[in-house]
C-alpha cells in the first residue's frame, strides 16, 4: 500500500483540492472495495443467512477502529458522524446527570465546559443543556488560539459534570492539550468529551493514554464516506441514548446501521502504518507553504503560527482582501480552499472561530483556511501559491484603483 | 433604420472567451440571461445577492418575490444545469443599510418609497461592479428588460425592451452613464411569453414560476406591519386627525402616517356618502387629509436628486412616468437654480406621489430621473 493507490481518481483534473479540514475525497482502494460491499444489503440485526455478512462487516469495523484507537470494541458507537457523536455525548451527560440519576451528589453536577472555538454542534448541544438548567462556562482563547488554562482552572468545580474540548481546531489546526485538560477535570470528578473529528490521519493518538471519557470521530475526514461517525464511550460512562430506537449498539443507538459506510471507515484503519509518513510530508509541504507565502505576498499573517498545530492546517489572514472575493477567484482559477467552515459558507459571515481568537471582523473575512490531505504535492502547493499571488495581486490593485476614486473601501 | 444593439462579442480579440458575471435572481428573466450568454458562448459566472434574511418575514418563498431562500436555491439550480459557476454573495447589511432603512424612513415621511431603484443603484449596478472587476469579469448582466443601443455618437444609451408590458428602465434612472459599456440585458429583446418558451424548452425548473410583484422584503403581511416590525413602537408615527379636504373637517383618527399611501380608498376607517381617497400625508402636522377623487389630479410637480444621462432641452416635450405602471404622460422640464426640475404636464396626472420616481423618456429612449418631492 503507498500513496498512489490512495490518490482519488474522482478528483477532477484540472483542479486542486486544499480543503481536506471540510471533507476529503473518497480513498480510491475504498472505492474498489465498496462495491464488493454493496451486496451486503441486509440487516446486521436479522438472524438469518443476509444478516450475517453485514453483521460481520460491521463487526470487523468495530474492530479494527477500536484497534486504531486503542480502546476496546464495545467501547465503540457507531453514529452517523461527527455532530451526531458530539450531540449523543454532551446530551447523553446531561440526561444521566440531571434527569435520571437518582444520586443527589450527580444532580449537584450541573455545570458544563466547553472552549470558545468548538464545532457548532458542541456549541448547539450546550446551548440545549443551557436551555435546561446546565450552567454553561466558556473558556477563551487568545490570539494564537490557545486555551485560557488559567480560567479552565478556576472554572472546574465539583459542581463540573462535563468538559468539552475539541482536540485540533478545524479552522486553525491549533491542538488543545487534552490529556492535561481531561487530567485537570478529572481530579475535580468531571467527565471529559474531547470532539476529535479532525485528528484522524493527521495525528497519531491513543485514546487510553489520552483518557478521555468520550471521544468524537467522524469517517469522510478520513477518506471515508459521508454517513459514518463514531463515539468513544469509555466502560462505565454516564451514557444516554440520543436516539431511541432498536438494539442497535447494544441498545445505545437505535436505527439500522450505515453498514457500507461503517464498513468504509473500518477499513482505512489498514492504512495506519501510513500515517507518521503521512504527516511528515503535510507537514513539510505546510511549512513549505507558509514559508514561501510571507516570501511572495505581502502583509500577510498565519494564524495560530506560534501554536502546536494540526501538520496539515493553515489559517491565512491576507490583510485588506475580501475572503468571499478571494475564494471565489480561486475557485474559478481552480483551486478548492475555504473561507470560514464549510458549514458556514454560502452564507459569509465572518469565521466565529476567530472572532473568538480576538481577530476583528475585517480581519476574520480577511482570512482563508488550508487545509492539506495525504495527496497533495508539491506541485500542487507552487501551483497553489503562484494562483494565489496572482489573485491577490489584481485584488490588491483593484482596491487600489477604487481608493483613488474616492470609493468606499472594503 | 432601428438602432444596433450593443453586445460584446463572446470572443474577445485575444480569443479568449469574454467572461460576464450574472446576477441571478432565481427567476426566470436572469435565468434565461444566464442561460442566452452560455449557449452564445460567454464565460458565465452566476451571482446571487443574499440580501435579506427571508425567516423575518412571512414570505411564501419562491412565490413571486425577488431573492428568498429557495430562490437562491432556483438560481443555483439553474447555473449547475448551466454547467457554470455560481456563489452567492452576502449583502444583508449593505442592503439594510441603503434600501430597507431609507424604505423606514420614507414611509415614516408620510412618503411611498421605491426600494427597488436603490437596490440597483447601491447593490447591481455598484456592489456587483466591484464584484465583476474583482472576479475578472469583462461584463455584468442582469435579467432587466432593458435595452442598451448605440447612440448618435457610437455612446451606448438604454432604450424600453421590446415587451413593453415589462419593460423596467423605470428602475434603471440612476445608472452611471459609463457603466453602460460593461452591462449586458440579455433578456431586453425578448418577450415573455418567449422567454417562457424558451426556459421551458431549455428544461430550466424556473421556468414556470410567477412573475416577481411587490417588494421582495416586505412579504405577505404588508408594508404597515414591515415598518412596524422595524422600528421601535417610540419611534413610529403617531395618531392623528383625518381631515376632510378642503374644508380642514375631522373625520376620524388614524392610526399613523406610515399605514396610508396617496390614492388610498381602502381601510381609511371613515365613513361618507361620496368614496373618499387620501389626497395628502402631512407628516409634520401628523394629519391625514382624505376628500374627493378630483383633489388627487396635479399638472406640476418638482423633483429632486436628479440624475440625466442624456442632453434635455428645456420646455421640450417629454414623456413622464410617475410611477412603474404608469404609462407616462407628455411633460415639459424646467430647470431650477438648486438643481431641481419643475416638470410641467400637459394634462393633470392622478396621485403625484412623493417618494416615487420621475423617469424621463424622448421616445423609448431613457434619459434620466428624479424624485417625487412631497
Amino acid at each position: 500500500m503507498n500513496f498512489t493507490t490512495l490518490r482519488d481518481n474522482s478528483l477532477k483534473k484540472d483542479r486542486i483540492y486544499l480543503d481536506f479540514n471540510a471533507t476529503s475525497p473518497l480513498a480510491t482502494e475504498l472505492s474498489e472495495q465498496i462495491l464488493g460491499w454493496l451486496s451486503a444489503w441486509g440487516n446486521p440485526s436479522s438472524i438469518h443467512c443476509d444478516g450475517r455478512r453485514p453483521k460481520t462487516l460491521m463487526r470487523d469495523a468495530r474492530n479494527n477502529l477500536a484497534k486504531f484507537l486503542g480502546v476496546h470494541p464495545l467501547e465503540v458507537i457507531f453514529t452517523s458522524g461527527g455532530s451526531e457523536a458530539n450531540n449523543t455525548a454532551i446530551k447523553g451527560v446531561f440526561e444521566s446527570f440531571h434527569k435520571v440519576s437518582s444520586d443527589p451528589k450527580k444532580k449537584q453536577r450541573r455545570q458544563l465546559i466547553i472552549s470558545a472555538v468548538e464545532h457548532p454542534s458542541v456549541k448547539g448541544a450546550a446551548q440545549w443543556a443551557r436551555e435546561r438548567g446546565f450552567d454553561v462556562t466558556v473558556v477563551p482563547v487568545d490570539r494564537s488560539g490557545q486555551l485560557d488554562i488559567e480560567f479552565y482552572k478556576k472554572s472546574l468545580s465539583e459542581k463540573t459534570a462535563l468538559v468539552s474540548m475539541m482536540y485540533a481546531n478545524n479552522e486553525t489546526g491549533v491542538i488543545f492539550p487534552i490529556k492535561e485538560l481531561a487530567e485537570m477535570a478529572h481530579r475535580h470528578g468531571a467527565l471529559f468529551h474531547s470532539d476529535c473529528v479532525q485528528t484522524l490521519g493527521k495525528t497519531e493518538l491513543n485514546l487510553r493514554e489520552l483518557n478521555v471519557d468520550y471521544a468524537s470521530f467522524s469517517a469522510h475526514k478520513f477518506y471515508g464516506l459521508k454517513g459514518s461517525g463514531l463515539l468513544y464511550v469509555k466502560k462505565r460512562s454516564a451514557y444516554s441514548n440520543l436516539i431511541q430506537g432498536g438494539g442497535q449498539e447494544r441498545g445505545r443507538r437505535g436505527g439500522t446501521e450505515n453498514v457500507l459506510a461503517h464498513t468504509a471507515f473500518g477499513y482505512m484503519t489498514k492504512f495506519q502504518g501510513l500515517i507518521p509518513e503521512a504527516i511528515s510530508n503535510m507537514e513539510k509541504l505546510r511549512d513549505y507553504f507558509e514559508e514561501e507565502l510571507i516570501k511572495r505576498i505581502e502583509r500577510v499573517s498565519i494564524t495560530g503560527k506560534s501554536s502546536q498545530r494540526l501538520p496539515n492546517s493553515s489559517n491565512v489572514l491576507i490583510e485588506g482582501i475580501d475572503g468571499e472575493s478571494l475564494l471565489m477567484n480561486l475557485d474559478i482559477e481552480g483551486f478548492s480552499v475555504s473561507t470560514g467552515a464549510a458549514c458556514s459558507s454560502g452564507n459569509p459571515e465572518p469565521s466565529p472561530v476567530l472572532l473568538a481568537m480576538g481577530l476583528s471582523a475585517k480581519e476574520a473575512q480577511s482570512s482563508m483556511r488550508i487545509g492539506l490531505g495525504w495527496t497533495t504535492s508539491q506541485e500542487e502547493i507552487d501551483s497553489f501559491l503562484s494562483g494565489l499571488e496572482n489573485v491577490v495581486s489584481r485584488l490588491r490593485k483593484i482596491q487600489a484603483e477604487s481608493l483613488r476614486q474616492g470609493e468606499v473601501s472594503l | 433604420m432601428s438602432p444596433r444593439i450593443l453586445k460584446p462579442s463572446p470572443v474577445k480579440s485575444d480569443g479568449t472567451k469574454t467572461r460576464v458575471l450574472v446576477a441571478m435572481s432565481g427567476g426566470v428573466d436572469s435565468s434565461v440571461a444566464a442561460a442566452l450568454l452560455v449557449e452564445e458562448g460567454y464565460e458565465v459566472i452566476g451571482v446571487t445577492m443574499q440580501v435579506w434574511d427571508y425567516s423575518q418575514c412571512e414570505v411564501d418563498e419562491g412565490a413571486g418575490t425577488c431573492c428568498s431562500t429557495t430562490d437562491v436555491d432556483d438560481a443555483r439550480d439553474v447555473a449547475d444545469r448551466l454547467d457554470i459557476p455560481f456563489y452567492v454573495i452576502n449583502c444583508e447589511a449593505k442592503f439594510k443599510e441603503d434600501v430597507i432603512n431609507p424604505f423606514v424612513s420614507a414611509y415614516l415621511q408620510g412618503q411611498t418609497p421605491l426600494p427597488c431603484v436603490n437596490c440597483n443603484t447601491y447593490l447591481k449596478f455598484d456592489h456587483l461592479i466591484r464584484k465583476m472587476k474583482e472576479l475578472n469579469c469583462d461584463y455584468l448582466a442582469t435579467g432587466h428588460y432593458a435595452q442598451i443601443q448605440e447612440g448618435p455618437a457610437g455612446d451606448p444609451q438604454i432604450f424600453t425592451s421590446e415587451d413593453s408590458w415589462k419593460d423596467q428602465t423605470y428602475f434603471l434612472f440612476t445608472i452611471q452613464p459609463e457603466l453602460l459599456n460593461t452591462i449586458i440585458f440579455p433578456v431586453g429583446d425578448w418577450t415573455k411569453p418567449e422567454l417562457r418558451k424558451y426556459a421551458e424548452e431549455k428544461d430550466l425548473i424556473v421556468a414556470r414560476k410567477k412573475d416577481s410583484t411587490g417588494i421582495c422584503f416586505v412579504g405577505n403581511s404588508g408594508y404597515d406591519n414591515f415598518i412596524e416590525s422595524q422600528v421601535s413602537p417610540n419611534d413610529l408615527p403617531p395618531k392623528g386627525p383625518i381631515k376632510e379636504y378642503p374644508t380642514g373637517k375631522v373625520l376620524g383618527e388614524h392610526k399613523g402616517i406610515h399605514h396610508y399611501t396617496l390614492g388610498q380608498r381602502k381601510r381609511l376607517g371613515v365613513f361618507a356618502e361620496n368614496p373618499l381617497y387620501v389626497i395628502k400625508i402631512d407628516a409634520a402636522e401628523a394629519t391625514v387629509w382624505v376628500g374627493d377623487q378630483e383633489h388627487l389630479y396635479r399638472s406640476e410637480m418638482e423633483i429632486a436628486k436628479c440624475h440625466l444621462l442624456d442632453q434635455i432641452a428645456e420646455g421640450e416635450s417629454l414623456r413622464v412616468k410617475i410611477r412603474f405602471q404608469h404609462q407616462g404622460a407628455k411633460a415639459q422640464l424646467y430647470k431650477k437654480s438648486d438643481g431641481s426640475y419643475s416638470v410641467r404636464f400637459d394634462e393633470p396626472q392622478r396621485a403625484i406621489t412623493p417618494g416615487q420616481a420621475a423617469v424621463i423618456y424622448r421616445d423609448k429612449q431613457l434619459l434620466g430621473g428624479g424624485w417625487i418631492c412631497p
